[in-house]
C-alpha cells in the first residue's frame, strides 16, 4: 500500500509538471471535470483505483474523472472465471449499473442484458461520436462483426490484443543433444523422440522416471491430436467450436480426432504421456522441469522460456520451442494463438447520463495518446519515447514482472476496451521467447479462429439446454479412451450416435444461424 | 456364614491419603452401618469391599480369603447405589435380571428367581415398566432387587435412601430392616445420617477424616461415646459440650462453667484445675429439682416445640446448649425456665486436649 | 407395598377464559416475560432473514429468470425447467449417484465416528486418549482444497503412498482418481478420514452423560468391557445416534459438493457427478440460475420427504425423534 501511495505522490508530481498535450485538444468537457461511475473487477487488480497514474493523467487530460463503485470485488479466479462473473450477476442484481462496466469476460453478458435493456448499444453513439472507434472497426468488419449480440449492435468495447503467438511446443534440446537426437519435424520423430526420453534415461539419474510429455492444463493433451489432423478447439477457448468450410463444427465428432485420440491412447499406454495427467495440475511445469523430469510440453511462449533459468541448478538444461511437428498428411499447425479480440472491455450501463462523453472517452483510448498510455503507462515515469517509440525505463522492466507493474499503475487493464500494442510485450521477452517467435513466424503454423457468435434467445435457450450434457459427455469419453477404458475405434459409432441423441445436431443448428446472421456466412 | 474383615485398609489418591488404616470384623449375617460426614471415607471404603477402588495397602477379606486382587464379579457381593444406578432402556424385569443375564445363567432360572425377588419387594406388578415410569421408592426397591436376586454373600449399600423424601426414607428403613431379618445376608450400609445409622445398624461404625471413631451398638455409641466427635454425632440433638475447669469440695468434684458448677461423677484421673469438657445428653437434663443436685442457671433463648417434647434454646455462661423436655400439652411453662439439673452419673467427661471420654461407663441408664 | 408417593394428584381443569381475559393476560404475559422474547428475537430474525426470505425466490425454479429483470418481473414458464432436467439422462444419472454415494456414505460414515468414540470411551490413558483424539479430529480443520490436494498425492500413479505400496506387494499401479470403479470409496473414505474424528464429539459427549454408576453396578454385577459397551453404552446413546440419523438422512441430497469438484474429472463424472456438480456445471457456470434453483428444489424436496419418512418411523419404533 505504501508503495502504492508513493507511487501516486510521484504520479502526482509528474503530472503536474509533464507537458505533454498541453494543448488540451484531448479535452471531452470543458470547465468543471464530469464524474463517471465506474465498476471493474480483475483477480488482479480487484477495485478500479482512483490513485493510478494512468487514470491521473486520463484525468488530466480528457477532464473526466472515474469514480469506482465496484461491488462484489474479489480476486477468485478458475478456468471458467466464476468470481468475474458472480461480481458482474451481483451488481446486476443490486439494480444500480454503474455508468461505466468493465470486465473481462463481459461479452456474454453484456450480449445478453444489453438487449434486454442493461446496456445502451454503441453503433449509433461510435459513428456519431468516436471517430477513432469507428475508423478502427470499418477497417476490421469481422471484429465489429464478432463482438456485435444477436440483436446485431455492440454494446461493448473489447480488449483487443496484439501480437498473434500464444503458445508453442517446447522440447528439452539439450536432451536432444545427449542423445544424439534431431529436433523432431514430423509426429513419427516426435514419437520417437518421447520414447527416447522414457527409456534413455536423459536426466542421467539412472531411473526411467522421465516424463516424456507433460502439460499443466490437460486439455493441452488433447490439444496432440492436431498432430494427426485433428482439432481440440476452434478458439483460445478449450473445447470450443470451429469454423470449417464456412460452417460451424464441433472439433471433437471429426475423424481426424479419431485418429489422434487413438494415437495419444497408445502414448499414453506406452508411458509417454505423464501417467498423471489429469490430475498433475497447474504446478506440473514448475515441478517436472525443476526436478529435471519433464521433456516436453505446450506452453505459452514468455512464461515457458523463463525457465531457462534453470540452467543455473541444472547442468546444461535447454528448454526451447520446437516448430509443430507434421501430420502423417503433412500439415503443420500451430492450433493456439492469442485470439485478435477478447470478451473482455467496457461498456456504458442503461442510466448513463453522459452517453456521448462516455463514447468519447472510450474513443480517447483508441487515439494514439490514449493507446500509449493504456499500454505503457506514463511517459517520463515509465517510459521514454525514442525514435517515435515507447521504450519502457531501466527500472521499470528492473522492478519485477512487468504486466504485474503496468497493472499496478493502471495500464494493461483488460477490463478496459483498448487496443494492444505487441511493442510493450517484446521489450520484456526473453532471448528464448523471442527465437521460438521467430521460429513460428518462419513457419506461418497458425489458422484462423472462431471469434464466437452472439445467440439470439431462442437459440440461447435450444444452446442452454442440450450443450453442457454434450460437453460432459464428450469429455468423460475422451478421458476414458485416453486412459484405456474402452477403445476409441469401436466405440466410435456409439459415440457419434450418442452426440446425435443428446442434441448436438440442434446445437449445430442454432450455431450456424447464428453464425451466418453475425458474420453474413 | 460369612464375614468381612478389612485389615489396616489405607486409601491414597494420589499424595492424600482418604482412608488411614482401617481395622474392622463384620460378622457373618451382621447388619453394619458406616456413618460420618462427607468426605469421612466411609464410601471409600465401600466401594474398596465392593472392588470398585483399588486398595492402597492392607487387605479386604471376605469369609477370610483376601480380596484385594480379585474383580469384583468375583467377590460375591452385590451393591446397592444412591442413584439406583438402573437401566433406563430396560425394563424392570431386566434391570433385576441384568446380574444373572451377565452370568448366563439359565433362563428357567432367571425367570424364576426374578420373580421371587419381585413378589418380596413388590414389584411384581411393575415388570413390563421402564425406570422413568417408576416412583422414587419403586426405583429403590428394583435397585435392592438387582442385588438380592444375586444371593451375594455381602450387601453393600451406598447411601440408598438419601435420594428420597424424609417419609419414603423411613418407611424404606423399615423395610431394608426388614429385608434384612428375612434375608440374614451380610451388609455394610453407609449413610451420612446418624438416625439411619442408629435404627438400621446392629453395629456402628462411626468414621471421620479417615479413622474410625468408634465402633459399637447403637446403644453403646449413644451412652457411651469414645470422645466428643462420637457424642456430637450420634444423638439427636447430638450432645452438649461446655468447657469447664475441674475443682473439688467435699461432696466430690465439680467443674466451673463460668459462675455454674456442674457435679461430675467420680472420675480417677483428673487434677485440680484441669480444663475438661462436659457433656450431657439433652434428654438428660431436667428442669425441675433433683434431690441433691446443684440449680445450674441458664439463660433461656427460644423453645422449639416438637408435639409430646420440646426443644429448649439456651446457653450457660454463652455457650449453648439444648435441652428436651417434656411438653405434657403445654409449652407455655417452658418459657419461665431459667435453671436445670444435671444427672452426676449422665455427665460425660472428655480431656480437652485429645477429645477422648475420660469417664468411660461399662454400662448408661436412659431417662424415660 | 405401594407407596403414597405413586398417586398423582389430577391437574385442576383449565377454566375458560373470555376474550378480555385473554388479552390481559397476554399482556400481563409479555410484560413479565418480555426479556425471554427479547433474548429469542435474535434466532427469530436470523431465520426470516437468511431462511424464509429467500424462499421468495425459489419462484425462479418456475420463472424464465432474467437478472437483470429481477424475480418479480421475469416471466413464468412453469414446469419447463423440471421438464429439462427430468429428460437429461446427466441429470438422472447425476440424481442415482448421489443417492449411491449417500448411501455407502450412511452405510460406512455414520457408523465410523460411533465406532470411534466407544473406542475412545475403551482408552483408559488419559494423555494417550488425548493425543489420539487430537489426531483424528484435525483432518476435519483442513480446507476442502487441502485435503484433495493430499489425495491426490496419495493415490498418485508415481509418487503416490498407496500405489508405492501396492508396488511392494507387486501390484501394477492404479490410477485411481480417474477410475469411475474407485471413485466413491475414495471420496467416501476421504470424508471418514476427515470428519469421523470430529463427528465422535457428538457420541463422545453423550457418552460423557451416561450416569457413572451404571457402569459400577455392571462391574460388581459382573459384566465384562465388551458388555458394558453393548449393553450400557451402546442404549445409552442410541437416542443421541437416532436424531443423528435422522439429520443425515435429511443431508442425504448433500454430498459433499467442494471435495467432488476437486476430486472429479470426466473420467469419472460417471460415478462421481451427483445433482450439486451437475447444477454447478450446468447451471452457475453459464448462469442459469433459474434451471439451478429448480434443481435445488427437487433436492429440497427429496430431503424433506426423507427427513419426514425417518422421523416418522423413529418417532414409531424406537420413540425417539426430532419432533
Amino acid at each position: 500500500m505504501r508503495k502504492l501511495l508513493l507511487t501516486t505522490a510521484i504520479a502526482a508530481a509528474m503530472v503536474a509538471t509533464t507537458p505533454v498535450v498541453a494543448d488540451g485538444h484531448l479535452k471531452i468537457v470543458e470547465g468543471d471535470p464530469l464524474e463517471l461511475t465506474i465498476q471493474m473487477n480483475h483477480r488482479a487488480y480487484p477495485v478500479y483505483e482512483e490513485s493510478w497514474p494512468v487514470e491521473q493523467t486520463a484525468r488530466e487530460w480528457t477532464n473526466i474523472h472515474l469514480k469506482d463503485v465496484t461491488v462484489g470485488a474479489n480476486m477468485k479466479t478458475d478456468s471458467e472465471n466464476t468470481g468475474k462473473t458472480e461480481a458482474l450477476n451481483l451488481m446486476l442484481a443490486s439494480g444500480d449499473i454503474p455508468d461505466i462496466v468493465g470486465s473481462s469476460r463481459i461479452k456474454d453478458f453484456v450480449n445478453q442484458f444489453g438487449p434486454e435493456g442493461a446496456f445502451l448499444p454503441l453503433n449509433d453513439l461510435i459513428d456519431e461520436h468516436a471517430p477513432n472507434l469507428k475508423k478502427f472497426f470499418d477497417e476490421k468488419p469481422e471484429i465489429a462483426a464478432a463482438i456485435s449480440a444477436a440483436d446485431g449492435k455492440m454494446y461493448y468495447i473489447p480488449y483487443l490484443p496484439d501480437g498473434k503467438y500464444g503458445r508453442a511446443y517446447w522440447i528439452r534440446t539439450d536432451w536432444l543433444n545427449k542423445l544424439g537426437l534431431d529436433m523432431p519435424e514430423t509426429v513419427e520423430d516426435y514419437e520417437k523422440v518421447l520414447r527416447a526420453f522414457k527409456t534413455q534415461d536423459p536426466n542421467g539419474n539412472g531411473e526411467a522416471d522421465e516424463v516424456p510429455y507433460f502439460v499443466r492444463q490437460w486439455p493441452e493433451l488433447i490439444r496432440l491430436v492436431t498432430l494427426w489432423d485433428g482439432r481440440s478447439s476452434g478458439s483460445d477457448t478449450y473445447h470450443d467450436f470451429m469454423v470449417e468450410d464456412g460452417k460451424i463444427q464441433h472439433p471433437y465428432a471429426g475423424e481426424g480426432y479419431r485418429e489422434g485420440i487413438k494415437n495419444l491412447a497408445r502414448w499414453y499406454k506406452d508411458g509417454l504421456i505423464d501417467a498423471e495427467i489429469f490430475t498433475r495440475g497447474s504446478s506440473a511445469r514448475d515441478f517436472l522441469l525443476s526436478e529435471n523430469l519433464g521433456g516436453s510440453t505446450h506452453d505459452w511462449f514468455a512464461s515457458t522460456s523463463g525457465y531457462n533459468k534453470l540452467s543455473a541448478d541444472i547442468e546444461g538444461f535447454e528448454f526451447k520451442a520446437m516448430a509443430p511437428p507434421a501430420s502423417p498428411s503433412g500439415k503443420r499447425i500451430e492450433e493456439h494463438r492469442r485470439i485478435p479480440i477478447k470478451p473482455d472491455g467496457w461498456a456504458i450501463g442503461h442510466t448513463n447520463e453522459h452517453p456521448v462523453e462516455t463514447i468519447k472517452y472510450f474513443d480517447f483510448w483508441f487515439t494514439e495518446e490514449g493507446r500509449r498510455l493504456a499500454n505503457f503507462g506514463v511517459e517520463g515515469m515509465h517510459y521514454d519515447m525514442k525514435d517515435g517509440k515507447a521504450i519502457f525505463k531501466q527500472e521499470f522492466l528492473d522492478a519485477g514482472p512487468v504486466n504485474r507493474s503496468l497493472y499496478q499503475v493502471g495500464s494493461q487493464l483488460q477490463g478496459r476496451g483498448y487496443f494492444q500494442d505487441y511493442g510493450y510485450e517484446i521489450q520484456w521477452s526473453n532471448e528464448f521467447a523471442l527465437e521460438g517467435i521467430a521460429l513460428y513466424d518462419e513457419g506461418d503454423y497458425l489458422i484462423d479462429q472462431f471469434l464466437g457468435v452472439a445467440f439470439n434467445a431462442e437459440e440461447q435457450k435450444v444452446y442452454d439446454r442440450y450443450w453442457g450434457s454434450i460437453r460432459d459427455y464428450m469429455l468423460e469419453r475422451q478421458q476414458a479412451w485416453i486412459l484405456g477404458n474402452g477403445d476409441v475405434e469401436a466405440d466410435w459409432d456409439d459415440y457419434t450416435a450418442q452426440l446425435e441423441k443428446q442434441g448436438l445436431g440442434e446445437v449445430l443448428e442454432v450455431m450456424n444461424s447464428a453464425y451466418k446472421r453475425q458474420y453474413g456466412g | 456364614m460369612s464375614s468381612v474383615t478389612l485389615s489396616d485398609v489405607e486409601k491414597y489418591y494420589g499424595p492424600l491419603r482418604v482412608v488411614h488404616g482401617i481395622n474392622l470384623e463384620i460378622e457373618s449375617q451382621e447388619f453394619v452401618v458406616l456413618v460420618g460426614p462427607s468426605g469421612c471415607g466411609k464410601s471409600t471404603t465401600l466401594r474398596m469391599i465392593a472392588g470398585l477402588e483399588e486398595i492402597s495397602a492392607g487387605t479386604v477379606a471376605v469369609d477370610e480369603k483376601v480380596m484385594n486382587r480379585v474383580a469384583p464379579k468375583d467377590r460375591d457381593v452385590a451393591m446397592v447405589f444412591q442413584n439406583y444406578a438402573l437401566y433406563p432402556h430396560l425394563k424392570v424385569f431386566e434391570n433385576i435380571a441384568f446380574g444373572l443375564r451377565i452370568r448366563k445363567e439359565p433362563k428357567e432360572h432367571i425367570d424364576k428367581t426374578v420373580r421371587e425377588v419381585s413378589e418380596i419387594l413388590g414389584l411384581t406388578p411393575y415388570l413390563d415398566r421402564r425406570p422413568a415410569e417408576l416412583s422414587g421408592g419403586q426405583r429403590q426397591r428394583v435397585a435392592m432387587g438387582r442385588a438380592i436376586v444375586r444371593h451375594p454373600k455381602v450387601f453393600l449399600f451406598d447411601e440408598p435412601l438419601s435420594n428420597l423424601d424424609a417419609q419414603l426414607r423411613t418407611q424404606m428403613r423399615a423395610e431394608i430392616k426388614r429385608l434384612h431379618k428375612r434375608l440374614g445376608v451380610t451388609s455394610v450400609y453407609v449413610t451420612h445420617d446418624q438416625v439411619e445409622a442408629m435404627t438400621l445398624a446392629d453395629r456402628i461404625v462411626v468414621m471421620n477424616d479417615g479413622n474410625i471413631e468408634q465402633v459399637g451398638t447403637p446403644m453403646e455409641l449413644f451412652t457411651n461415646p469414645a470422645n466428643q466427635f462420637v457424642a456430637g454425632f450420634i444423638g439427636s440433638p447430638p450432645m452438649n459440650q461446655f468447657e469447664g475447669t475441674v475443682s473439688a469440695n467435699a461432696d466430690g468434684l465439680f467443674a466451673s462453667v463460668g459462675n455454674a458448677s456442674i457435679a461430675l461423677p467420680e472420675v480417677n484421673n483428673v487434677q485440680h484445675g484441669q480444663a475438661v469438657i462436659v457433656g450431657i445428653r439433652p434428654e438428660h437434663i431436667s428442669i425441675h429439682p433433683v434431690d441433691g443436685l446443684p440449680s445450674i442457671p441458664i439463660a433461656l433463648d427460644l423453645v422449639e416445640p416438637l408435639g409430646s417434647e420440646a426443644l429448649l434454646h439456651a446457653s450457660i455462661d454463652n455457650q449453648p446448649l439444648i435441652i428436651k423436655a417434656e411438653t405434657h400439652g403445654d409449652i407455655e411453662h417452658l418459657n419461665s425456665v431459667s435453671e436445670l439439673y444435671a444427672p452426676t452419673d449422665l455427665i460425660k467427661v472428655f480431656d480437652k486436649d485429645t477429645g477422648a471420654v475420660i469417664n468411660s461407663h461399662p454400662t448408661g441408664r436412659i431417662a424415660s | 407395598m405401594s407407596t403414597a408417593t405413586d398417586k398423582q394428584p389430577l391437574p385442576a381443569r383449565r377454566p375458560k377464559r373470555s376474550l378480555k381475559d385473554r388479552t390481559t393476560w397476554l399482556s400481563d404475559h409479555i410484560r413479565n416475560e418480555w426479556r425471554l422474547y427479547l433474548m429469542l428475537l435474535p434466532t427469530i430474525i436470523w431465520f426470516i432473514v437468511f431462511l424464509y426470505k429467500p424462499m421468495y425466490g425459489l419462484q425462479i425454479a418456475f420463472k424464465d429468470y432474467s437478472i437483470f429483470k429481477g424475480v418479480a418481473k421475469s416471466p413464468w414458464i412453469g414446469w419447463e425447467h423440471f421438464q429439462a432436467l427430468f429428460s437429461n439422462d446427466q441429470f438422472l444419472r447425476a440424481v442415482s449417484n448421489t443417492i449411491k454415494i449417500s448411501a455407502l456414505n450412511l452405510l460406512f460414515g455414520f457408523p465410523a465416528p460411533i465406532i470411534l468414540a466407544l473406542m475412545f470411551n475403551e482408552v483408559l490413558h488419559a494423555g494417550y486418549k488425548r493425543a489420539a483424539q487430537t489426531i483424528v479430529y484435525l483432518p476435519h480443520f483442513i480446507s476442502s482444497v487441502i485435503i484433495a490436494g493430499i489425495v491426490i498425492t496419495a493415490f498418485s500413479p508415481s509418487v503416490g503412498i498407496v500405489n508405492t505400496v501396492l508396488g511392494w506387494f507387486g501390484f501394477d499401479s492404479v490410477y485411481f482418481l480417474t477410475k469411475p470403479e474407485w471413485f466413491r470409496p475414495i471420496f467416501v473414505g476421504t470424508g471418514i478420514w476427515q470428519e469421523a474424528g470430529f463427528g465422535s464429539i457428538v457420541f463422545l459427549a453423550a457418552i460423557a452423560g451416561v450416569n457413572p454408576s451404571l457402569y459400577e453396578s455392571a462391574v460388581v454385577d459382573g459384566a465384562s468391557r465388551w458388555q458394558m459397551m453393548w449393553k450400557i453404552t451402546l442404549p445409552s446413546i442410541l437416542p443421541t445416534i437416532i436424531i443423528m440419523l435422522i439429520i443425515r438422512i435429511g443431508n442425504i441430497m448433500e454430498v459433499s459438493f467442494e471435495l467432488i469438484i476437486l476430486l472429479y474429472q470426466p473420467a469419472t463424472y460417471e460415478t462421481a457427478d451427483v445433482v450439486n456438480t451437475f447444477v454447478f456445471r450446468q447451471g452457475l457456470q453459464s448462469g442459469q440460475y433459474d434451471f439451478a434453483a429448480a434443481a435445488g428444489l427437487f433436492n429440497a424436496v427429496v430431503a424433506f420427504v426423507l427427513v419426514m419418512f425417518a422421523n416418522t418411523l423413529s418417532r414409531r419404533y424406537s420413540r425417539t425423534s426430532l419432533w
